[in-house]
């Protein structure tokens, strides 16, 4: 089973076309009426991105003692399986309904046009309606400063990174993780190993071992299981972890992660409808919004390195700078973003190059 | 009690029942030292469960045995093969991988952990030279011959000191003169003292070994009779509930032109062995070519080539002067070729389907039951309906599965079928194997009616009286090989029969007549 | 005294009624010792699950939405089975089928309805049937064990399936993810006006007929029923065996080819990776449970529809996780299929026989 959580609206403009312009406020529902249904890829033992996602659902609940029990659906395939658990939720009185893959999105969507009353939310899709909006974090933030780490350790200056699909929301984590690196250490390459898949601890150690084979000293990753961090910790070579704090796997060897906070977006989101201002919003939120963020620092990384990444966060989070601000170049050494110049997120959601420094070609 | 009485077996009141029908029906059966019983019936009439039923296989719903003065036990063959059973069954119970002596000592209880070989072969050889049952205790048995291993199960029986021996249907896996010898020992035996059970179709050697004839009919014990005291006519009544003609009315034909014929046959089995060597023969309008032999030395074979059924390595066949060699099987169906195969409800019958959706496997796709793509069921059900009252089937009705049926009556419907159509040539194999006296008479007869009509006939039995009751010619197949035509049967000599049976050529057992 | 098991000499009536029942009973007292295990009343699980699935019109329509595609696939299997062809390869020739359609929609877009159903109908027909044909051929013609050829290719299909989805086929619009673009709307199955219930069940329910029609009155039905009863017996009778055996493949795998059709064009309305829920193996339970009847094809699809489309509710309204609800839904196979047993056999106490 894959899954394909990932990736965002492709540009504003698609989704107003879907929504409409003028947009109603929905009907307030007090916070003890409000019954939320959760729809998952995967199980929520997963140990990875739907474990996250149901950590910020208890972390929802935690926030909002009235809001009565939610109900989850588990490994709900991208089909039209996923029209019927969202419509049974709603039949069986769900008012807020959340699903965390991105092939839900149609599905959704038709539900929703037949339920106008009831309150849906989209992961990383890109349509909306009136009564579904969307959210995704910006997780190329936090992959920047876990870069900024991996330069700083590296000795071979050779970083590797296992990434699961050649997909704008992979790639952009790997420029990103790259353009950290080279910000302290101007003479770092990454190399990737495509897995074509989200979930698969064969493959994803396989990856691991065959970049430490070629002389990769730090390996970061975008996969789902602890795989990879065990490889690392078997070979004794620094691993940056993915969706949680994956030391677990890799005790002496697990640097940092870059991680998931759903519970952000999820306690907003009931806080809005009860307050009766919730808008179908395409929320793509950052560290700012606390949405993404570091898992604890080991011990192996430096006071100083630590404040580095510190005073960076600082700079992202006040918004006086973020990650890809020109200038950038791409691997033809071709200047992508001029100095001064921001990219807008529409360019960040459909990028398909690679910034200088990564040794590797996307798959078309 | 300790004296050895006369009485070996007594059987009182045996019922047993399968689902509600008793198969067997308060039977009694006495069995005296030294006494050959003869035990008769058609299929179907209990001989094999009154058998299981001594022999420990089957536990009866009532009644008692004794054996030797002493109550046995049911239901156990331990305790029946302790007390002195031994059963030779139609199907051999042994290892084909392991040698004679193996297979003797097999399954005793209380062997010691290193086998005293040298002791139990001796022992073996003393016991076949006492009794004449000549075997090397050190072959292994798939090497052996089927006679062979008949010896090597009476063996058995006598190693493990049987005092009552079954024998199913023991002749119809041997030659004449395998036959003639079985008896001998069989007459060895009884001169000390132990019993015999003999379980056979075949009245003439009923009456040549049997001192006693018992006959059961559905289940029920029909009289016993002394052998010297009857006839085959009376006991083949006592076996039918009427009275039954044995003779047959078979008229002088002309025989007609040559309507098949096999020219330097070769092929080989299903396990790609050579089945057939250089077979030659010629079937003639009107006339019945028998072929004897014992069973699996390529019969089955040479059918299916005659059928256009199996492929020959080499050699050619022609029906009415025209080569058919490899031509499609349904091209011969359709130009009159009809084959009654030896396994019918394996091979010529699909037990599942009803009757009437088996009458009609040779013809579905002609007319009048084929309407284009479809079948003409209404036509199908008076066709099936025809054979049901032209060949005296007896069936609930023609929606009835014909794994429901009888031996008999499936071998009746499988004649109706092959036969509606009037065959040019017709090749039966066993057709009266397992037939009760009365359904035996029936297919000779149909078989000598086709021959009047014009038929050309090729019958293989390995029924001698049969084939010689019936066939105008005869060929005896030896591993593959024809062994000699014989163009006169009856003047012939069984005995000369016998020896091409067992591989002597027709020059060398007197010569052709 | 020991048991033993006796073959049954027929199968009356009220057995073929009993069986299924009775392990029904079977599943439900196991799986209800396992609920009440779990803190949850297993009187009101059942009641949840059977509302849901046949509660009302939308369940009802959800679980015809599932049997349409099973009852497709198990027509296919049912014809290769009923001459023992052990056609695994169902899923396989879904996705080929899938495939086939998808590609008709990409390259001869048409907007007249009926002529781009048409061509989307035939290239699945054609590409499915000649799947499964290929390995009907291997094991006519070699013996070549068609259950591993046939299971083997089920991956291959899956993984051309996924090559178009990433690759030449993808959606531009899709960021990236595997799918096609959405089919336009001439390639769609129309709607039936009960809930999501497509045209599909039109299709379905002539192969149904068709099947009982093929094996119950034609020359070609009979054939396959003689050699599946006894090929001995077919060769017996003249029956080209080889010819016959890649002849009913094609048509199997044009079948299971027809439902990956009707399930991309009715229900998704795009190819998009793994976009059968496994329906091909499924569909061997369905037909095994049918008895290789047609008809009653018709009825186990629908209440193996009525299965899954319930299971969901233990998880929506009983807060039970996905693992209980696989745990009674295998319970209930699981019982149901091992009824098959005690259907072809009795157990006896007795000391007989050894």
């Amino acid at each position: 089973m894959k899954r394909h959580k990932v990736a965002a609206a492709l540009a504003l403009s698609l989704a107003v076309l879907v929504a409409g312009s003028a947009i109603a406020a929905m009907k307030m529902i007090p916070m003890q009426d409000i019954k939320t249904g959760f729809i998952y890829i995967g199980p929520v033992g997963d140990g990875g991105y739907t474990y996250m996602h149901d950590q910020g659902r208890t972390y929802m609940h935690e926030q909002n003692p009235d809001l009565p029990k939610s109900v989850i659906v588990e490994n709900v395939p991208e089909g039209p399986d996923a029209a019927r658990v969202t419509e049974t939720l709603v039949r069986r009185g769900a008012n807020v309904i959340f699903g965390n893959s991105f092939g839900y999105m149609d599905f959704m969507l038709d539900v929703a046009k037949r339920y106008p009353d009831v309150y849906f939310m989209h992961c990383s899709g890109y349509k909306t309606a009136p009564n579904m909006g969307t959210y995704f974090g910006r997780m190329y933030q936090p992959r920047y400063l876990s870069g900024i780490v991996a330069g700083a350790m590296t000795k071979s200056n050779i970083l590797g990174y296992v990434a699961a699909q050649p997909i704008p929301e992979v790639i952009r984590g790997i420029n990103a993780f790259t353009l950290g690196a080279r910000s302290v250490n101007p003479n770092v390459t990454v190399k990737v190993i495509w897995l074509f898949s989200w979930f698969d601890p064969g493959k994803e150690k396989e990856a691991a071992k065959a970049l430490i084979d070629a002389g990769a000293d730090v390996i970061g990753m975008h996969a789902d299981s602890g795989a990879a961090p065990q490889a690392c910790e078997e070979a004794g070579v620094y691993v940056i972890g993915y969706n949680n704090d994956m030391s677990q796997f890799a005790p002496t060897k697990h640097l940092t992660a870059p991680i998931w906070n759903w519970g952000a977006v999820y306690d907003y989101t009931v806080k809005q409808v009860s307050q009766g201002v919730w808008q179908p919003d395409q929320i793509w939120w950052g560290l700012k919004e606390n949405m993404v963020g570091l898992a604890p620092f080991s011990e192996a990384v430096p006071k100083s390195l630590v404040e580095t990444v510190e005073s960076r966060k600082k700079a992202i989070v006040s918004g006086e700078w973020d990650v890809f601000w020109g200038p950038i170049w791409d691997q033809n050494g071709e200047l992508k973003v001029k100095d001064n110049e921001k990219m807008s997120d529409g360019e960040m959601l459909g990028m398909d190059w690679f910034v200088q420094g990564v040794e590797a070609s996307i798959p078309k | 009690m300790t004296e050895p009485s006369t009485l070996l077996v007594e059987m009182r009141g045996i019922t047993k029942s399968f689902q509600g029908i008793k198969a067997n029906d308060q039977v009694d059966l006495q069995l005296k030292r030294g006494e050959v019983l003869a035990l008769l019936g058609e299929n179907g009439a209990g001989k094999s469960t009154l058998m299981n039923v001594l022999s420990g296989i089957y536990l009866p719903d009532s009644g008692t045995i004794d054996i030797d003065g002493k109550r046995l036990s049911f239901g156990s063959p331990h305790d029946a093969i302790a007390a002195g059973i031994g059963m030779v069954h139609q199907h051999f119970m042994l290892v084909p991988s392991q040698t004679v002596w193996e297979n003797m000592v097999l399954g005793l209880p209380e062997l010691p952990q290193v086998l005293p070989k040298a002791k139990i072969i001796s022992d073996i050889r003393d016991i076949s030279q006492q009794y004449g049952l000549d075997v090397d205790p050190e072959a292994i048995i798939w090497q052996l011959s089927i006679g062979e291993q008949q010896r090597v199960e009476i063996l058995k029986s006598l190693y493990r000191k049987a005092q009552v021996l079954i024998l199913d249907e023991p002749t119809a896996v041997l030659t004449p003169q395998e036959a003639k010898n079985l008896f001998h020992t069989v007459k060895r035996m009884t001169k000390e003292g132990r019993g015999v059970i003999f379980i056979s179709h075949k009245l003439d050697e009923v009456m040549e070994i049997s001192d006693n004839v018992m006959v059961l009919r559905k289940g029920k014990l029909v009289g016993i009779v002394d052998t010297k005291g009857s006839s085959k006519e009376k006991i083949a009544e006592m076996m039918v509930g009427r009275r039954v003609n044995l003779e047959l009315d078979k008229k002088d034909i002309v025989p007609g032109k040559i309507v098949l014929s096999l020219s330097q046959a070769n092929a080989l089995s299903d396990r790609g062995l050579k089945a057939l060597n250089d077979v030659s023969l010629e079937l003639r309008e009107g006339q019945i070519l028998g072929l004897a032999g014992v069973a699996g030395n390529g019969q089955t074979e040479l059918c299916q080539v005659m059928a256009g059924l199996r492929k020959m390595t080499s050699g050619k066949l022609f029906l009415n002067e025209v080569e058919v060699t490899d031509l499609p099987p349904r091209k011969l169906i359709d130009s009159g070729v009809r084959y009654i195969p030896a396994d019918r409800k394996g091979t010529g019958m699909v037990s599942n389907m009803d009757v009437r959706e088996n009458s009609t496997l040779k013809r579905y796709w002609r007319s009048p039951v084929a309407k284009g793509m479809l079948i003409d069921w209404k036509a199908v059900l008076k066709h099936a309906m025809g054979i049901v009252k032209d060949f005296n089937v007896d069936t609930p009705s023609v929606e009835t599965p014909v794994r429901n049926l009888s031996g008999g009556n499936i071998q009746k419907l499988m004649l109706g079928r092959e036969l509606s159509d009037v065959p040019k040539v017709l090749i039966a194999m066993n057709p009266t194997w397992g037939l009760d006296v009365a359904a035996t008479r029936f297919v000779r007869e149909q078989l000598l009616e086709e021959r009047e009509k014009g038929a050309a006939i090729f019958l293989i039995s390995e029924d001698l009286d049969e084939l010689l009751s019936l066939s105008d010619r005869m060929a005896v197949i030896y591993r593959g090989k024809i062994m000699g035509m014989i163009e006169d049967p009856n003047t012939f000599g069984i005995e000369r029969i016998g020896m091409m049976m067992a591989g002597t050529r027709i020059e060398d057992a007197g010569g052709a007549i | 005294m020991r048991l033993k098991t006796q073959k049954r000499l027929n199968q009356p009536i009220w057995l073929e009624i009993a069986i299924p029942v009775g392990g029904l009973v079977m599943a439900f007292l196991v799986s209800g010792v396992f609920l009440t295990a779990m803190g949850v009343s297993p009187m009101e699980a059942y009641r949840e699950m059977y509302y849901s699935a046949f509660g009302d019109s939308y369940g009802l329509s959800e679980c015809m939405v599932k049997a349409i595609p099973l009852a497709m696939a198990a027509i296919a299997v049912t014809l290769s089975f009923k001459m023992l062809i052990w056609n695994i390869g169902a899923e396989g020739q879904i996705f080929m089928g899938a495939i086939a359609a998808a590609a008709a929609a990409r390259y001869f877009p048409s907007d007249n309805h009926v002529l781009m159903l048409f061509s989307m109908g035939s290239l699945a027909i054609l590409a499915g049937g000649l799947w499964a044909a290929f390995a009907g051929y291997l094991k006519a013609r070699w013996n070549v064990n068609e259950i591993i050829t046939t299971l083997m290719m089920n991956y291959i299909a899956i993984h051309l399936m996924d090559y178009f989805v990433y690759g030449p086929w993808r959606d531009p619009a899709s960021l990236g993810f595997p799918m096609t673009a959405p089919f336009p709307q001439s390639a769609r199955l129309m709607e039936m006006g009960w809930g999501r219930v497509h045209s599909g069940i039109i299709l379905a329910a002539i192969l149904i007929f068709m099947a009982w029609w093929v094996f119950k009155m034609t020359r070609w039905g009979y054939e396959i029923r003689v050699i599946g009863e006894n090929p001995k017996a077919a060769t017996f009778a003249g029956i080209d065996y080889v010819k016959n055996v890649v002849v009913v493949m094609f048509i199997s795998g044009a079948i299971a080819g027809l439902a990956g059709m009707t399930e991309v064009a009715g229900l998704q309305g795009r190819l998009q990776h793994g976009f059968s829920g496994g329906f091909g193996y499924t569909a061997i339970i369905v037909a095994w449970l049918s008895r290789l009847n047609p008809i009653a094809i018709a009825l186990v699809a629908f209440l193996m529809g009525g299965l899954l489309v319930g299971g969901e509710s233990l998880q929506i309204v009983m807060g039970l996780p996905i693992a209980s609800t696989l745990v009674v839904q295998g319970c209930i196979l699981f019982f149901i299929l091992a009824g098959e047993f005690f259907r072809r056999y009795r157990i006896v106490i007795a000391k007989e026989d050894v």
